[in-house]
C-alpha cells in the first residue's frame, strides 16, 4: 500500500470503517512508515479536538429541553387522536358522492351505523347502552368501514377515567406515580405524588427521578418535597453532588437553604469549595450569610485567594 | 465515539433488565400500529432522546430541534400504520428526522443564517460559545480556548454541505456505522464513505490551526 492511499484511508480507518484486509495492509504500512504514522496521530489529535466540542455542548438544559418536547407532543397527539365531529358528517357527505350502484349499500351501511350509534347513546332503560357517570368514557370515531356483508366496522378510541389501587410496592402503582412526578402538568399532583414516593426513595429509580425534579421541576414547592425525600440519603455521594449544584443554581432561596441543611448534616470537607463560591456569588443576604456561618464553623475562610 | 444505534439497544436491554421487563420492538410497533397509544409512547421514550440529540447536533438551536422532535414523531404517529418491518425502526426513524434536519439546514442555506453570532440588545452574542455557560467550574483559560474552538468547529460544519454534515454528524457524534447512515439518507455506503472523507478533509483545513 503506497503512503498515499493510506492517507487517503486513515480518516476511515480512525472510524473503523476500512475491511479488514485494509486495515491490516494500514497497520503494516504504519509498522514502517513514520510519515503516516504521524499523519495518523494528527488525525487522532483532529477527532479528539472536535469531541471539544460535543463536551462543550452538553448542559441540563436538555433535559428540560426533552420535557418540553414530550409535553408539546403529548398535546399534538392529543390533538390528532381528536378528530372534530364535523369531519364523520363531512365523510358522509363523500359517501354520497359515489355513483349510483354504490349509494344503496354504502346507504344501508350508513343505516346500520346510525343504529350502532343510536342504541349506543340511547338510555339503558330504553335499551341503550349504560354509560354512568362513575364510569365516564370520551369516545371519538377513528373509522367507519363496510365490508360486503352488509357489516360495518368503526374503530371507536375510547379515553376511559378509572381507578387504579394497590400498594406503593406494586410496580404498576410506583410506575404510574412516578409517571405523574415527571409529566404530570399540575404541581399539586407533583407534590401529592412525590409525598407518597418519598418513603420508597431506597429504591434507585425512585432517588433518581427525585433527584431529576430537584434538578429540572419548574415549581420550587415540588423541587422543596423533592429534597425532603432525599434527606435520608443526604450522605449519598450523586445525591450531594447534585444538593451542591441546587445550592450554587437554584432560583429560589427556600430551596438553597434546605439544600444546605441537607448538605451539612453530614460533615464533608469537600463542602467548602462550594461553600467559599456560594459566599462570592449569593444575591440573598441569608443564604450568603449561613454559608459564611458554616465555613467558619467549619474553620475555613470566607473567601478564595 | 460510540454506536449509538447500539447505545439505543443497550440502553433499552438495560432499562428491561432493571425493571424485569422485556422491550419487544415489533410488539410495541404491531400494538402502536393497532392504535395503542401507550405502546406509541413507549416507542417514543425509546427513542426520543436520541432524535432530539440528532436534531440539536444538526441544528444547533433548542426551538428547531423541538420542531424536529415534535414533526418527526408526528410523521411516524401518522405515517407508522405503513412501516412493514422492512428496515430496523430506528434507521426508518432517524431517516425521518435526518429529513427533516436537511430540510432545516437547507433552509438556512437559503436564508443565509450560518452564522452563530447574533446581534441582541446587549450587543454581539455567540449561540455557541452561550451554551458553554453551563461548565463555571473550568478554568478561565480552557474556557476561553473552548470557546474558540467551538466557534472553529462550528464555522468549519457550517461550510459543510447539508448532506456532508449530516453524514459527519451521524457518524462522529452519533456514531452511527456508514452503512447505517448510508440507509438512512438513502444512499450506499460507498457513497456515505465518500461524503464522510470529504467532510474529514474541510473539516481538518478548516481547523488546522488547532491540530
Amino acid at each position: 500500500m503506497s503512503c498515499a492511499e493510506v492517507i487517503r484511508q486513515i480518516p476511515l480507518y480512525c472510524y473503523g470503517e476500512v475491511d479488514s484486509d485494509a486495515e491490516e495492509r494500514m497497520e503494516s504500512h504504519f509498522a514502517e512508515c513514520p510519515m503516516c504514522r504521524e499523519e495518523l496521530a494528527r488525525n487522532r489529535v483532529f477527532l479528539e479536538l472536535l469531541d471539544t466540542r460535543e463536551d462543550a455542548r452538553r448542559n441540563d438544559d436538555a433535559a428540560s429541553l426533552l420535557m418540553a418536547c414530550r409535553t408539546d407532543l403529548r398535546q399534538k397527539l392529543a390533538e390528532e387522536s381528536r378528530p372534530p365531529r364535523p369531519g364523520l358528517l363531512d365523510s358522509l357527505r363523500r359517501l354520497a358522492q359515489f355513483h349510483i350502484p354504490l349509494k344503496v349499500p354504502v346507504g344501508a351501511m350508513a343505516l346500520v351505523a346510525l343504529g350502532f350509534f343510536g342504541a349506543r347513546f340511547t338510555p339503558e332503560k330504553f335499551g341503550g347502552v349504560s354509560a354512568s357517570l362513575a364510569d365516564p368514557t370520551f369516545s371519538s370515531v377513528r373509522s367507519v368501514e363496510p365490508d360486503a356483508s352488509g357489516k360495518v366496522q368503526i374503530s371507536v378510541d375510547e379515553v376511559r377515567r378509572h381507578m387504579v389501587s394497590g400498594r406503593l410496592q406494586d410496580p404498576r402503582i410506583q410506575e404510574l406515580l412516578l409517571s405523574a412526578v415527571r409529566e404530570e402538568s399540575n404541581p399539586g399532583i407533583r407534590v401529592e405524588s412525590l409525598g407518597i414516593l418519598k418513603d420508597s426513595a431506597d429504591s434507585e429509580e425512585v432517588r433518581q427521578t427525585l433527584l431529576y425534579v430537584l434538578m429540572h421541576d419548574p415549581n420550587a414547592g415540588v423541587r422543596m418535597k423533592a429534597l425532603e425525600g432525599l434527606k435520608q440519603y443526604a450522605g449519598n455521594a450523586a445525591v450531594r453532588r447534585t444538593l451542591a449544584t441546587v445550592l450554587q443554581k437554584d432560583d429560589n432561596p427556600g430551596v438553597r437553604v434546605q439544600a444546605i441543611d441537607l448538605l451539612t448534616a453530614h460533615h464533608d470537607d469537600s463542602l467548602v469549595g462550594v461553600l467559599q463560591d456560594v459566599v462570592q456569588k449569593e444575591d440573598n443576604n441569608y443564604v450568603r450569610a449561613r454559608c459564611s456561618r458554616l465555613l467558619e464553623e467549619m474553620k475555613a475562610s470566607v473567601g478564595t485567594y | 465515539m460510540h454506536d449509538a444505534a447500539g447505545t439505543v439497544s443497550a440502553r433499552l436491554a438495560a432499562t428491561a433488565s432493571e425493571s424485569g421487563l422485556v422491550f419487544d420492538e415489533a410488539r410495541l410497533i404491531r400494538a402502536a400500529q393497532q392504535g395503542d397509544q401507550d405502546a406509541f409512547e413507549r416507542l417514543v421514550r425509546a427513542y426520543d432522546h436520541s432524535v432530539l440529540r440528532i436534531a440539536m447536533n444538526l441544528l444547533r438551536s433548542p426551538e428547531e430541534a423541538r420542531d424536529v422532535y415534535q414533526e418527526a414523531f408526528l410523521k411516524v404517529y401518522r405515517n407508522l400504520h405503513a412501516f412493514r418491518f422492512d428496515c430496523s425502526f430506528h434507521t426508518w426513524l432517524y431517516r425521518i428526522v435526518t429529513n427533516i434536519c436537511l430540510d432545516h439546514l437547507r433552509r438556512r442555506k437559503v436564508r443565509k443564517e450560518e452564522s452563530t453570532v447574533v446581534q441582541t440588545a446587549e450587543g454581539v452574542v455567540d449561540r455557541v460559545a452561550q451554551l458553554e455557560e453551563g461548565a463555571p467550574h473550568a478554568d478561565p483559560e480552557r474556557q476561553m480556548w473552548n470557546r474558540e474552538l467551538s466557534r472553529r468547529i462550528e464555522g468549519a460544519l457550517c461550510d459543510l454541505t447539508p448532506r456532508e454534515r449530516t453524514v459527519f454528524e451521524l457518524r462522529h457524534y452519533e456514531g452511527l456505522r456508514l452503512r447505517a447512515i448510508g440507509e438512512i439518507i438513502g444512499t450506499t455506503e460507498e457513497a456515505a464513505k465518500n461524503c464522510l472523507f470529504r467532510a474529514t478533509q474541510k473539516m481538518r483545513v478548516s481547523l488546522e490551526a488547532f491540530v
